[in-house]
């Protein structure tokens, strides 16, 4: 398991991440997560709608709904340019973090 | 059977409920429940299972919905609407948007409204004020628990006596004796009347009277903070004194005051006073209003051991010194006291005939508990608390009632906002708590301009209280509570009860336009208006009697004649004056606006407190009767116009009078247990003071030396120029500015270097009734605000009443009433209500009144004509009041009250 904090802190890169590689919709999403991670990052399912809704009101993402198979519709989240800014920007961040804290640890192993 | 796709259809519908999810959301988080139970199914689950497992894994809608709303608000605390908030109720800024439309609408009910509460808001605030100020008067001290004032208990054949006073050498006694005092400390006057002792610096020449010797410790012992000077050491040498900031302004200016000098007259009991000079050691920041020991200056104690040496021997001096003490932390005072009761005895085994106690005050009490002879400062008077708190609290309630009564008449206003809202869905305490809130805002609006009323309301009642209150004392944390708790209070008692009729509405009646419990209210605002009648029938009563006592007092004969004098006090070179007052009579008597002058100890209107013991018996004073003294010169009663019974007044041409006579007066004649006035004549007493025997030469009717509050107590005049320190001129009021300068000058050739000061006699004897004549005007004040109150308060049940009989009027005058008729059929109630207010209010206020009247030793009788009075003028008032309103009903047109149905 992981703290709530840092939960909601990595969701958005997770997503970024996710997306750039593909278009995707929200059960997607929520799937690869769970096999990426082994199903160490559970998420509250429904809460990842109200996280893509804001990140597309922020330009990250964007949305289109699609006819599938069997008449149903499903709703496409794809990054558009400014996202994939922001995956830059976060990735250098985790990764500054990261550096730190192996560091930190590698001096001082517990 | 489980059915999978009702299963998600009620899902779905369960999602409706939320308003925060939009169609698309829904059908978002339905595709993924799909894909969820697809997925779940595929790893073997049941559908039952599978559905459950997934509905689970998305979670709260409630809380998805919120999130969203997050996202698209631009609210600052993201609150969703429908969410319950933490505190506040729901709708409260469209409660605030009614309210204060509903003030803005109404601007004349809303200014009554305030306007009442805040009068009466003002008037419990400076009363909190005052009271908090009353009782932290000397807690401000270090350990004041722990600080006691020694005060004496004297028991003789004449009584009981308690002296704040205690002999000289007590203090030192004590804490030489006894481990459990830790500081003993004492205060003198440097004068025999501490009033006023005269301090010259340079030319400049005061009366100062806030002076006293101390010892060093009282620093220690009392919080009397230094801005100069240290405290350890400011008073241990001799000639040396502390003085106030403000002293130090004044006698100084911008100089810096320490080591200057200020030369002080001082009275050693010698016979003889002494301009002595004296070194500034220390200056201490003023004396705070809040403390019964009020100074201005500490002179050392070692200046009274060098020029006094036996005041620190002198037991049997009871008068004039304060001891104070400071016992170590954890003795049990009361157990001390007893030990300490009989100290004075042993050194006072000679005097048999009075027995003196000491008994501990402790400090933090003196102020209001303390009524013993020679205080230090007037002390507080729990009448005046405990009449201004009433005379506060009835004028908070008129003003509640008249918003209650005008909140109850403006609710036929209400009554269709309140069905709608009703029919909307609003629940009862959702609006109890609306109107609540309205009244909340009122009153808080009444708060704020209460606080302006009591800045305007301070500076009259300082002047009458006699206090120094300021706006700041607002601020303390107390009387700020006190406030809030007012504040809870009048919005509740005020608010809850409109809040009650406004929200027992049955909608339906409401729309059908059908006001019954309206009218039921009508009732409530009856009684209301009958309380509030009620309230200012009292204060009217009260406020005629208080005028009619006052007018008795000042017309009552006096029997003494106050016209036309003008009176010196002689403070300083006393003894010159006493050796010879006839020359300065003489002198003052060139002019030929001076008719008369006379000597004496003191001037009516002035406290006496000095009596001699009488007996007829030589040195026989365990059986003597105390008379009051007067010492006066042959002059006296002529010229005070003193109106003999019997005998004759003191004449020169006697010879000898000064050594031989007496004059008392009727009472004195009682006091001395002698049958008649004839018979006093020729009788011969010694009086303690000079051991001189001298015989009754005549008695004078009772006159009036104090106000009608006192009865004449048994006086007797003697010739006796020990005791002199007042000359009194019978002038002829014409030329006023030649004549004083005259006397000034013939002040000045006596009394060399001393201000000169005087007084009318008239004017100083008038300030025995200023409490009286204070209760007075304050009174009439209240019952004029009270009146007008209560008069709104009519005014709006009058409106309501006509409003309500609209239809009823119309018709009437359709049919043929006339315009009297009509008022008089709207006044008639009005007139019943006032009368009953009389009843209610007239036991009370006799009452009240009967023991208000019982202090004073002369006084009216309460007549039935009072009543009668206040009943006609409450009634007058009334009807003006209920017959404008009445006369504006019966002459509009009925066509417009009818055509509308």
């Amino acid at each position: 398991m992981v703290s709530k904090n840092l939960m909601a802190a990595s969701t958005k890169p997770i997503i970024l991440t996710i997306l750039a590689r593909e278009e995707m919709y929200g059960y997607q999403i929520i799937h690869n997560v769970t096999q990426i991670s082994g199903g160490t990052l559970e998420w509250s399912e429904g809460m990842l709608y109200p996280v893509l809704h804001r990140m597309e009101k922020e330009k990250l993402i964007q949305s289109q709904w699609r006819m599938v198979e069997n008449g149903r519709r499903r709703k496409y989240y794809g990054l558009t340019e400014n996202g994939r800014k922001e995956l830059e920007q976060e990735k250098h961040q985790w990764m500054k973090v990261h550096k730190v804290l192996s560091k930190l640890w590698a001096l001082t192993p517990s | 059977m489980f059915d999978l796709k009702k299963a998600i259809k009620d899902w779905r519908k369960s999602l409706e409920k939320n308003e925060a999810l939009e169609d698309g959301y829904k059908e978002e988080l339905e595709c993924h429940l799909r894909d969820k139970i697809e997925y779940l199914k595929n790893l073997g689950r049941s559908e039952k299972k599978a559905f459950e497992e997934a509905v689970r894994a998305i979670g709260e809608a409630e809380a998805i919905g919120a999130e969203y709303y997050k996202t698209n608000t631009r609210h600052l605390n993201g609150q969703a609407p429908w969410r319950k908030s933490r505190w506040l109720p729901p709708l409260i800024s469209n409660y605030l948007k009614i309210g204060l439309r509903k003030i803005k609408r109404q601007k004349t009910y809303s200014l009554i409204n305030m306007a009442g509460l805040a009068v009466g808001l003002a008037c419990c605030a400076v009363i909190i004020l005052y009271v908090t100020g009353e009782l932290s008067y000397d807690q401000y001290h270090k350990d004041a628990d722990r600080i006691y004032r020694v005060s004496t208990h004297m028991i003789n054949t004449v009584g009981e006596f308690r002296f704040t006073t205690s002999p000289g050498p007590l203090g030192p006694e004590l804490k030489a004796s006894y481990p459990q005092v830790e500081l003993a400390v004492r205060l003198v006057p440097p004068f025999e009347n501490a009033d006023h002792v005269l301090v010259t610096q340079g030319e400049k020449r005061f009366f100062e009277k806030r002076v006293w010797f101390a010892d060093n410790e009282i620093f220690q012992l009392f919080s009397i903070p230094f801005i100069r000077g240290n405290p350890q050491t400011a008073l241990i040498h001799p000639n040396t004194v502390v003085i106030t900031e403000e002293m130090a302004e004044k006698y100084f200016g911008e100089e810096a005051p320490m080591g200057k000098m200020l030369r002080i007259e001082i009275d050693y009991d010698t016979g003889n006073t002494e301009l002595q000079d004296y070194e500034v050691q220390g200056v201490l920041k003023n004396a705070p209003a809040n403390t019964h020991l009020k100074y201005d200056m500490f002179l050392s104690m070692e200046t009274m051991r060098n020029n006094q040496p036996l005041f620190e021997e002198n037991w049997t001096d009871f008068h004039a010194k304060y001891t104070y003490v400071k016992l170590a932390a954890g003795t049990n005072a009361a157990e001390f006291e007893k030990r300490i009761e009989r100290e004075a005895q042993i050194f006072l085994k000679h005097r048999k005939m009075e027995l003196y106690e000491f008994f501990l005050q402790s400090v933090t009490q003196i102020h209001m508990h303390s009524h013993y002879q020679r205080e230090i400062d007037p002390p507080g008077n729990w009448t005046y608390v405990t009449i201004y708190s009433i005379i506060a609290l009835l004028i908070l309630l008129i003003g509640c009632m008249n918003f209650i009564n005008l909140s109850a008449a403006l609710s036929t206003t209400r009554t269709r906002e309140v069905g709608l809202r009703k029919v909307i869905g609003a629940l009862r305490r959702q609006l109890v708590a609306q109107f609540l809130g309205e009244s909340f805002l009122i009153t808080f609006l009444a708060l704020i301009l209460a606080a302006g009323l009591i800045f305007f309301l301070l500076i009259p009642f300082n002047r009458m209280a006699g206090t120094a209150l300021t706006l700041s004392g607002l601020t303390q944390p107390l009387v700020l509570l006190s406030l809030l708790g007012l504040l809870l209070f009048v919005a509740i008692g005020a608010g809850s009860y409109p809040a009650f009729i406004l929200t027992n509405f049955s909608p339906i009646s409401v729309i059908q336009g059908k006001w019954a419990s309206v009218s039921r209210g009508a009732r409530v605002q009856k009684i209301l208006v009958i309380g509030q009648f009620a309230i200012s029938v009292f204060l009217v009563i009260c406020t005629l009697i208080v005028f009619k006592q006052l007018h008795f007092m000042k017309g009552r004969a006096l029997g003494i004649d106050l016209e036309q004098k003008i009176v010196l006090r002689v403070k300083s070179n006393l003894n010159h004056f006493r050796r010879d007052y006839e020359a300065v009579k003489n002198d003052f008597l060139q002019h030929p606006s001076i008719t008369g002058a006379t000597v004496s100890s003191s001037v009516p209107g002035e406290k006496t407190t000095g009596g001699y013991y009488l007996t007829s018996k030589a040195e026989d004073f365990n059986n003597a009767a105390r008379l009051k003294i007067l010492t006066v010169d042959y002059d006296f009663i002529p010229e005070y116009d003193i109106k003999m019974a019997a005998g004759r007044a003191f004449q020169k041409s006697f010879g000898n009078d000064e050594n031989s006579a007496y004059v008392i007066n009727l009472a004195g004649v009682k006091e001395l247990g002698l049958a008649s006035p004839e018979e006093a004549l020729g009788k011969r007493f010694m009086a303690h003071y000079h051991r001189l025997t001298k015989t009754i030469v005549g008695v004078t009717e009772n006159f009036h030396y104090r106000g009608m509050q006192e009865i004449v107590e048994p006086l007797i005049l003697d010739i006796e120029n020990s005791l002199f320190n007042t000359i009194t001129l019978s002038i002829r009021i014409e030329n006023m500015n030649q004549l004083m300068s005259f006397i000034k000058d013939k002040w000045d050739k006596h009394f060399p270097g001393v201000p000169f000061e005087y007084t009318f006699l008239d004017e100083s004897f008038a300030r025995e009734y200023r409490y009286e004549e204070q209760t007075g005007k304050l009174l009439g004040i209240i019952t004029t605000l009270g009146f007008f109150i209560a008069c709104l308060g009519l005014f709006g049940l009058a409106s309501f009443i006509a409003q309500f009989r609209k239809k009823e009027i119309g018709i009437r005058k359709v049919l043929g009433a006339s315009t009297s008729q009509i008022v008089g059929m709207l006044s008639k109630r009005f007139v019943l209500l006032t009368m009953f207010s009389v009843i209610v209010a007239s036991p009370l206020a006799w009452y009240a009144m009967n023991r208000w009247l019982q202090d004073f030793a002369y006084r009216i009788n309460i007549k039935p004509l009072i009543f009668l009075l206040a009943a006609g003028g409450a009634l007058a008032i009334a009807l003006a009041t209920v017959g404008l309103q009445g006369f504006r009903a019966a002459i509009s047109n009925p066509a417009h009250s009818l055509r509308n149905e």
